[in-house]
């Protein structure tokens, strides 16, 4: 078993709100995706085998969202947008920014040190605070070369074991 | 005159929390339509207001409520949709992590309208935030018993549930949601059946924008000629307006509809950014046409951006200035619609992706003269003949960025770069 | 009758209510091409290429997903949606790889024919294709999907027929779309494989050469086969196939339409099955046994050779020292010509078909005379039916075309479907609505628990009942509660009542019985029970399902030791004697059992086995050998080595039934033609042929080589119009009406003997079929055998536990009469206390286990 006791639970509890089962393979996918950070075919069939449900249907509707990644990622899961309005201001130079001063070569690589992962996404909803970034859960808004380098100082000194 | 009125209390931190959403009169219009107002007189009193839809497509709302059979011994969904992802727009976001009780006291209107037992509220996934600032108003609007069984004494039961999205455009599109929601891949279905006749498992189902059930309060509160006499005769009430890109002062505006664009982005937004020269405005969201500077005056409104040769969608504002290349952005817009497209129906699948890829090729000085007239070919080729509207929105920017800035391309094309560099840095 | 019109290209069009565009359209013959439209499936409108103008639509509308209105006005060719049209083709296309040189799809593309027919000859696509790779270092997109089915991502279409095939009419789950947009994929769940029953629809039904068969792929070029109907072998749904054949090699099997029995499908067992034509199994040549060993004869040495032994002992034996066995997968023709050979040639009446496990009488006269199981339902009743109740079949494994069928009904109309079985079958977990799992051999008591339920029911809702038909107060005298028969039939009486209140309900209700019930020593107290409950419902209808694919033939064209053909008694002769100029037997002849019993004493010497393989298939093999083996001349007339051919004393060769045309009866009395899909293979003859010879041999002349020539003369013997010739035998075939009475309740007749448990033997025996098997003759199919290879004993955890044996270890099954040895599965939701032991494996005989008079088969399993 892949997820948690509690996971589990968390994903019996969802089910519970809906009229049909069916209806909580998504929330049972952000609660793999909370515990671990990715959702793994395992992980599909653990959810499938709890709901009762197709694990082809729980598979097929993972691989539609690009919320889950497929494999593990670093502790902090930068995603920049890079769509129209961010764009306008600087989305491009803010994801080679981030590139550069982590070291990394290209999107979707983690660094050494399993830190940080770095991709672009599409519009994040957040167009009249552009440039940002998604951390994790959390939005970086209006970002500026300052900012940007204060958010990974603070992330990296956050990072358990320094 | 006072036009705030989703937004009022919006920027008050405190504002998500019950205690202070109640004492500024939260729930005192659920508590008289529980109370006080049929079904039936609800749904007059909302398409007496004249409320259209704030998602995009404008339709009435009250009229949408009253294609629900009411017979129908099938239960009854109400679907608040949260799924805000159409690039340049972001005021759902304000109001759900802000005033997360206005859209339940909305969402419970509207159910109560419709007869709906169960409410579903569809946030995108990546707004977690919203989407725990929701539960925990939703948690408290039950403790409270605004919610759950035998509301206000009345055998009214109404249950809310916060369903989260995966990150997928689409899904903002309300046959995809009910997909989505019912735990399928966020693909389209065809219409007919219209999901208030069949929608989610198969029963009678609104589907309305986030904003839409928001105005409901105020609607109930102060009367639906108050709405009425708000904004223009046809698109009554106050929008919210998402202000961004090349302004000195983005932000979400809420405004009387037919304000004036110009004011929009001058008064509110204090101006082009750097004080440039205004190149193009998208005034509804990505998938909208663009208008150009000499459109600038034009009323923001469903009729007179419609006249002025785009349309109102979603009211995200974005504004460019003049040292943008238009293929860069066209490129980067069609490259979204792409990455969106569901894949179900052919033109919308194979089309989003080969206009980008033509576009990828004009911008990186690989473009051939025929390909400009390709492009609006394949557009005309997908704009109409989709299931839903994700292929006509993405044919959109690349027929009017080529209609209206045809030159650019031939530039593009001839000296194989960029007319103007769009080399937009980091501050 | 239509509703109303509409108007199709100037065309006035006749429209029943409901009907789409598409649909109005195709009935008058205008053709407006599609790809996602697929007749059994809810209309998606995602490939647009069926976009056609409707006056007063602001757009083009897919024809498939636009219901017809009255007074509409279509336009299928005007220029806007000429020009969508090309541009969904140019958009398919874009992507798509043209490999038609080089695609077994070509010729039967229909990707090809419409680009054909509607395309434009350019493209101005001149971005690198999209491409869908295997693995990061192969270019090379061909990846096994199911043990049979390659994919080939990059030509698909995205119509996604075959996902929503496998979803909503085979109600499988191994088989989805992935990703979005232009990166959709078809796969199977994350490391599984598409490996459903019905798996090679999804290539037959996938308008491209995205999913392709492996027995077929580059092969042959489509055009260059020919093609022959047949149907199928394997079991009594009968379905109509299309086999390619090309220079006498069977290359494909397909389902070809016939939308009376198999609507357009066929299973993986019909699709693959072909290939035992070919198998090593195969009897090439006639065979002579010659100082113990058999060896390699001449057609004329081996006839010359029976007529000479055969003449011997007709001298010292009267016919009744002879006997005839026939095999329910035989023709017909071949049928009918054996049991002439035995009547009228040799002078016996000893002939018999009925082999199966513990299977030794004829219905009761009971159960004869009331009609009991002779309701005509067809495959359109399943259809109607809004309850349907399935007891001791495993209708998934042995009807799986009529559990397409059952799945229809329930997704067309929301069908409830019952199923009773003493062990879980597929068909629970798919598409039940109530799945009951009774004790073994507790049917009895388990009807007459639904029987005392619906009793009940009717005093709730006296409407329900047809009163007149049922006397409720004497069988309520006679009855006992719903709760004890629950008690003995190990099922709720909650679910008793549940059951009784669906029935209740119910205007249509179609009860299906199978193997187990069919092979059952209280098999006739079953149908009693049945009857009982038939009667106390408003519309129900019951079918008994047979086991072969021409068990229902068998027993139609004489081959029962009573019975001449037409069902006729062998007293009432005269018109017999007259067709097959001479003297018959008014004896009534011995059934199998009688047989056996007969040849251990040495009264009967000299037998004729046609097409079957009694050591095989009748309960306790090993005796069955043992007897046989003391005939003084044993006739095997077959197409494969078998344990009873290896003791015969002649083999002749018998071409297989893809060889010979003729006739069958499927389950619902259905009569159709087969045709001759390829010549007689090696030395083989057809049946009819070797009978004729035979004949000719012992010394009467048919004249009758041909099932044709047979035909003619048997449909004589049958009521009711029958076509003269087979060749006149439409799609429609001919369903063979047998008489209907209503049968009288009378629960008195109806008795339960509970079997005495065994403590030395604590498990009882069930038998079904391997995942893709069935009978011996699936074995001899190479793409089956990679469905499922491994014979096994299949027991639950608890089971395995106690036994402390795990997946794989092997095991012995003991019973009082043999062994066996096989290897564990572990079963889920199987009962504690029994053993399931597939018998369509050479390996495997369950039947050595059974005994010919026990009531149920009780073993012991212990760890080798």
């Amino acid at each position: 078993m892949i997820l948690s006791p509690q996971a589990r639970e968390k994903i019996v509890a969802a089910a519970k709100q809906y009229p049909q089962v069916k209806s909580a393979i998504l929330p049972a996918l952000h609660v793999a995706n909370e515990e671990h950070g990715y959702v793994s075919d395992q992980m599909y069939r653990e959810i499938a085998d709890l709901l009762d449900l197709k694990c082809v249907d729980v598979a097929a509707a993972a691989s539609f969202y690009t919320y889950f990644p497929k494999a593990p990622r670093g502790r902090y899961y930068i995603q920049v947008c890079r769509n129209i309005s961010c764009a306008l201001l600087g989305a491009r130079h803010l994801s080679t920014y981030l590139q550069e001063k982590l070291g990394l070569k290209e999107l979707g690589e983690t660094t050494p040190d399993n830190l940080f992962t770095v991709v672009e996404v599409e519009c994040l909803g957040s167009c009249t605070t552009a440039p940002m970034m998604q951390i994790n859960d959390d939005y970086y808004e209006n970002l500026t070369k300052e900012k940007v380098d204060q958010i990974i100082a603070d992330l990296k000194s956050r990072a358990p074991g320094r | 005159m006072q036009t705030k009125i989703l937004t009022e209390f919006v920027t008050d931190p405190q504002q998500h929390r019950i205690e202070t959403a109640v004492s500024r009169g939260a729930y005192q219009a659920w508590e008289k339509v529980v109370r006080e107002i049929a079904p039936d007189d609800l749904i007059e009193l909302v398409k007496k207001s004249g409320i259209r839809g704030r998602g995009g497509a404008g339709f009435p709302a009250g009229v949408k409520w009253g294609f629900v059979p009411r017979q129908s011994p099938k239960p009854k969904y109400l679907c608040c949709n949260a799924d805000e992802s159409e690039p340049g727009t972001c005021k759902d976001r304000v109001l759900l992590e802000n005033d997360p009780h206005r859209v339940i006291e909305g969402m419970a209107i509207c159910s109560f309208a419709i007869e709906s037992h169960q409410a579903f509220v569809y946030i995108r996934g990546e707004f977690v935030l919203a989407a725990r600032r929701m539960q925990a108003a939703i948690d408290e609007a039950y403790q409270r018993g605004y919610l759950g069984k035998n509301i206000f004494g009345s055998g009214y039961d109404l249950d809310m549930v916060v369903h989260r999205g995966g990150g997928a455009y689409i899904c903002g599109e309300e046959t995809a949601l009910l997909n989505s929601l019912e735990g399928d891949r966020g693909v389209t279905r065809i219409r007919p059946p219209f999901p208030a006749v069949e929608g989610l498992y198969g029963c009678p189902t609104v589907v309305n924008n986030v904003e839409t059930l928001s105005a409901l309060p105020s609607i109930v509160n102060r009367g639906a000629d108050w709405w009425a006499q708000l904004g223009t005769e046809k698109s009554t009430g106050t929008k919210l307006f998402s202000l961004s890109g090349h302004v000195k002062r983005p932000g979400n505006y809420e405004v009387e509809m037919g304000y004036s664009l110009k004011n929009l982005i001058y008064e509110k937004g204090g101006g082009i950014l750097d004080d440039k020269k205004l190149k193009v405005v998208i005034p509804g969201g990505s998938s909208t046409p663009m208008l150009t500077p000499d459109k600038i005056d034009t009323p923001l409104d469903f009729e007179s951006v419609v006249t002025a040769g785009s349309m109102l969608g979603s009211g995200a504002v974005i504004v460019i200035h003049e040292e943008t290349c238009i293929v860069w952005v066209t490129e980067l817009l069609a490259h979204f619609y792409a990455h969106e497209s569901c894949g179900k129906c052919t033109p919308c699948r194979e089309g989003t992706q080969w206009m980008y890829e033509i576009l990828r090729r004009i911008e990186h000085g690989r473009g051939t003269m025929e390909d400009i007239d390709t492009l609006l070919d394949l557009a005309d080729n997908i704009e109409g003949n989709t299931i839903c509207p994700l292929g006509d929105a993405a044919a959109v920017p690349v027929i009017s960025s080529i209609k209206q800035f045809r030159d650019e391309y031939i530039y593009h094309i001839e000296h194989k770069k960029c007319l103007v560099k769009s080399d937009f840095r980091l501050r | 009758m239509a509703d109303f019109e509409i108007t199709i290209d100037g065309q006035q069009v006749p429209v029943t209510k409901g009907q789409t565009v598409l649909e109005a359209a195709q009935a008058v013959g205008i053709e407006i091409p599609h790809f996602c439209w697929h007749r059994h499936l809810v209309p998606v409108g995602a490939c647009r290429i069926c976009l056609v103008e409707i006056e007063k639509f602001p757009k083009l509308q897919p024809a498939c997903a636009t219901v017809a209105g009255e007074g509409m006005v279509v336009h299928t060719d005007s220029p806007q949606v000429i020009k969508a049209r090309q541009g969904v083709l140019e958009f398919l296309l874009a992507n798509h790889p043209l490999d038609c040189p080089t695609c077994d799809q070509g010729g039967e593309c229909e990707l090809q024919d419409v680009a054909f027919k509607y395309g434009l000859d350019y493209s101005r696509h001149q971005e690198p294709k999209h491409r869908f790779l295997v693995g990061p270092e192969s270019t090379f997109d061909d990846l096994r999907i199911g043990p049979e089915i390659i994919r080939s991502q990059n030509r698909c279409i995205h119509c996604y027929r075959c996902v929503r095939l496998v979803n909503e009419a085979f109600m499988e789950d191994d088989l989805g779309a992935y990703q979005r947009g232009c990166h959709t994929e078809i796969k199977p769940p994350p490391g599984g494989e598409i490996r459903n029953l019905y798996s090679g629809n999804l290539v037959q039904n996938c308008p491209v050469g995205a999913l392709t068969s492996s027995d077929w792929r580059y092969q042959v070029r489509v055009w260059l086969t020919k093609q022959a109907q047949v149907i199928c072998p394997h079991c009594p749904d009968g379905c109509n196939l299309k086999l390619w054949t090309y220079h006498n090699r069977i290359l494909r099997a397909t389902a070809a339409g016939n939308d009376f029995v198999n609507d357009g499908f066929i299973c993986d067992v019909g699709r693959y099955g072909y290939q035992f034509a070919t198998s090593p199994d195969r009897i090439k040549q006639p065979m002579i046994r010659k100082a113990g060993e058999l060896v390699e004869a001449t057609w004329t040495e081996a006839l010359e050779y029976i007529k000479s032994q055969t003449n011997t002992l007709k001298s010292k034996l009267s016919g009744s020292g002879f006997f005839g066995l026939v095999g329910e997968s035989s023709t017909n023709e071949e049928i009918y010509a054996f049991g002439r050979l035995l009547r009228r040639v040799i002078g016996t009446n000893n002939i018999d078909h009925r082999l199966g496990r513990k299977r030794k009488l004829s219905l009761g006269r009971q159960v004869v005379e009331r009609g009991i199981g002779s309701d005509t339902i067809e495959y359109a009743d399943i259809e109607k039916a809004d309850v349907i109740l399935v007891i001791g079949s495993d209708l998934h494994a042995e009807n799986p075309i009529t559990a397409l069928r059952v799945k229809k009904a329930i997704r067309q109309h929301g069908a409830r479907l019952i199923l009773a079985n003493p062990r879980p079958t597929p068909l629970g977990i798919r598409a039940a609505q109530v799945e009951v799992i009774y004790k073994p051999a507790t049917e009895v008591m388990f009807l007459l628990g639904l029987i005392a339920a619906l009793i009940s029911e009717a005093g709730k809702k006296p409407e329900a009942i047809d009163l007149e038909a049922s006397p409720i107060e004497e069988f309520r005298s006679k009855h006992e509660s719903s709760g004890q028969a629950a008690a003995i039939c190990g099922v709720a009486a909650a679910t008793l009542e549940k059951i009784a209140a669906t029935l209740s309900n119910a205007e249509n209700i179609v009860i299906l019985t199978g193997r187990e019930v069919e092979q059952h020593p209280y098999r006739d107290s079953i149908y009693l029970a049945i009857g009982n409950l038939q009667s106390l419902c408003r519309s129900a209808c019951f079918a008994p399902m047979p086991t072969d694919s021409n068990s229902r033939g068998a027993s139609l064209f004489g081959a029962e030791p009573d019975l001449l053909p037409g069902g006729v008694s062998v007293d009432d002769k005269a018109g017999y004697e007259d067709t097959w100029k001479g003297p018959i037997s008014e004896m009534v002849g011995k059934d199998t059992i009688g047989i056996l019993d007969a040849i251990a004493e040495d009264e009967i010497e000299c037998g004729f086995i046609f097409n079957t393989d009694p050591i095989r298939v009748f309960p306790d093999g090993n005796q069955v050998k043992s007897i046989l083996e003391g005939l003084k001349l044993l006739v095997v007339i077959d197409s494969f080595m078998n344990d009873t051919a290896r003791i015969a004393d002649v083999i002749l060769p018998l071409s297989s039934s893809l060889e010979t045309e003729g006739t069958v009866v499927n389950w619902e009395g259905r009569l159709q033609y087969s045709q001759a899909a390829i010549a007689p293979l090696f030395e083989s003859k057809p049946g009819c042929e070797i009978i004729e010879l035979l004949a000719d041999h012992l010394g009467v002349k048919f004249n009758q080589p041909t099932p044709t020539d047979v035909y003619r003369e048997m449909i004589q013997f049958l009521n009711g119009e029958m076509p003269a010739q087979t060749q006149a035998i439409g799609r429609e075939g001919v369903l063979i009406k047998s008489t209907e009475k209503k049968a009288v309740p009378d629960l008195a007749d109806i008795k339960y003997t509970p079997y005495s448990e065994d403590n030395q033997y604590p498990f009882v025996l069930l038998v079904g079929n391997a995942d893709h098997h069935r009978g011996t003759l699936s074995e001899k199919n190479d793409s089956l055998m990679k469905f499922t290879s491994e014979p096994f004993v299949g027991i639950n955890a608890a089971e395995a536990d106690k036994l402390i044996v795990a997946n794989g270890d092997l095991v012995r099954v003991e019973s009082r009469y043999g062994k066996v040895v096989g290897k564990v599965t572990i079963l889920k939701g199987f009962a504690d206390g029994q053993v399931l032991v597939p018998d369509n494996f050479i390996e495997l005989c369950p039947n050595l286990l059974m005994g010919r008079q026990e009531k149920v088969d009780l073993v012991k399993l212990t760890k080798m």
